[in-house]
């Protein structure tokens, strides 16, 4: 799968990055193609691009706290979650996501 | 499964209003007792004197922590209303600031204004011709106007009385329940390493922060940096009782703890639940419940050791730490058991220790 992502905790210092860096593991462990973009108290980084977000079969908000720009995954398929999750289990949230995501198909 | 939901979903908009508040309470909080540190350095008096510089940064410190209640109000109001929600947020702010109902009539003015925009954008349909007037006329005006009135006149008294009371409270314990408050306090800043126990107390003591008390915030220090501390005089004190990925993980859990984030021993706890955790909250018990005794103080609610000279009584809250993290350690070093290679194998399996059942997300669309 192509995925897209959003990382986002409530200082938005520490767990943000480690989600992503966590997510992006999980999601290659399980050989998919991932971008994530961090939203902290600094503010966006490594924004996901138009094309990103548009080929992407997926959207991963791993997020704490309301985020912005959501309104660009209108219409997309997406997993909610908070960071905790995804810093604990990676790779086992990931095969989760996989096996409900075939379920609901 | 709706419950916890609802519950996932309140929780998720008052993070966004304390994430909202960090930086301006952090940025506030320093500055204001940077004015104190300076005052005291150059002359106590100076502190007195309108216009000095000491006595300028303490202003605008205090100007700054002023504005946490409408700051944190419009946050939550944004988070459930998106942007309409600001504006009635800041003023619903300040009026439980001006009625005393302070950090809990704030957190429930956010609410209250939140979900009042998103009736009234619901409900309320105009013709097309006054579409306009919705967003800069209609929605402000009515939802400052109800939400203030509410705030008023019905929650804003009881809110008041229970802050007060609950103040009043914590300023008249003394002696053994002032230690015990600590402890429990501590304890729980410890529990769960920065999980929604720890973010409970910590919000508790933020709030408590906003109305001046600011001995439980320095609990929260405590209770916060003495899991990685304590950890790693264990570590030094019994070295073979240590996995190679636990020694790894400890790296960065110590400097982390000196920023006062907690997580970094997770990884550690994982393998010995219960004896890291029993540990830890002892010496955070005892740490917290000294704090609360001695009257150390914080005044500003994160930034690690990298603040503590801004605490009163610095050097006892060093003490404190230290005490409850030689407790920690030692206990902890007496109650682990040797590594064994079944212990190193464990490290291997990192991302399949979970219970499936603990993975909760939702899927959209």
């Amino acid at each position: 799968m192509k995925i897209v992502g959003v990382a986002a905790c409530t200082a938005g210092i520490a767990h943000t990055y480690i989600a992503r860096e966590k997510l992006m593991k999980g999601a290659q462990a399980r050989g998919h193609e991932i971008h994530v973009e961090t939203q902290g108290t600094i503010g966006i980084e490594n924004k996901l691009t138009q094309e990103q977000i548009q080929s992407a079969d997926l959207v991963i908000l791993a997020v704490d706290i309301k985020i912005g720009g959501e309104e660009r995954f209108k219409n997309k398929k997406i997993v909610r979650v908070p960071t905790a999750t995804v810093i604990k289990a990676p790779v086992q949230f990931m095969e989760k996501v996989e096996k409900e995501l075939s379920v609901s198909k | 499964m709706a419950k916890s939901k609802n519950f996932t979903v309140i929780k998720n908009h008052i993070l966004t209003g304390i994430s909202y508040m960090l930086p301006l309470i952090v940025g506030a909080g320093v500055c204001m007792a940077l004015g104190q540190v300076i005052g005291r350095l150059i002359g106590a008096e100076t502190l007195e004197i309108e216009g000095s510089l000491p006595w300028v940064l303490v202003q605008i410190g205090a100007w700054g922590l002023g504005l946490i209640v409408p700051v944190i109000a419009a946050a939550i109001a944004y988070s459930i209303a998106d942007k309409p929600g600001i504006a009635p947020g800041v003023i619903i702010g300040f009026i439980a600031n001006q009625i005393e109902a302070g950090f809990i009539g704030g957190i429930l003015g956010g609410f209250l204004v939140g979900y009042l925009v998103r009736a009234i954008m619901k409900y309320i349909k105009v013709p097309k011709s006054l579409q306009g007037l919705m967003p800069v006329m209609i929605i402000p005006l009515l939802s400052i106007t109800i939400s203030g009135l509410i705030m008023y006149f019905v929650i804003g008294g009881p809110i008041a009385y229970l802050q007060n009371s609950l103040i009043g409270f914590l300023e008249s314990m003394q002696g053994g329940s002032q230690f015990l408050f600590g402890g429990i306090l501590g304890s729980m800043a410890t529990f769960d390493f920065g999980g929604p126990v720890n973010k409970t107390m910590s919000m508790f003591a933020d709030g408590l922060l906003v109305e001046g008390v600011y001995g439980p915030e320095a609990v929260k220090f405590v209770g916060s940096i003495i899991p990685p501390f304590g950890i790693t005089i264990s570590y030094f004190l019994t070295k073979n009782k240590y996995t190679k990925s636990e020694k790894e993980s400890l790296k960065a859990a110590f400097p982390m703890g000196i920023a006062m984030i907690t997580e970094g021993v997770i990884p550690i706890a994982a393998r010995d639940l219960i004896k890291v955790v029993g540990s830890c909250v002892l010496g955070s018990f005892v740490a917290g419940g000294l704090i609360m005794t001695w009257g150390v103080e914080a005044p500003v609610p994160h930034g690690g050791l990298f603040v503590v000279p801004l605490f009163t009584n610095p050097w006892l809250f060093m003490a404190a730490l230290g005490i409850g993290s030689v407790i920690t350690g030692v206990t902890l070093s007496l109650w682990k058991k040797q590594v064994t290679e079944e212990d190193e194998a464990f490290d291997e399996m990192e991302s399949n220790s979970v219970d499936d059942d603990a993975i909760v997300f939702t899927v959209e669309g």
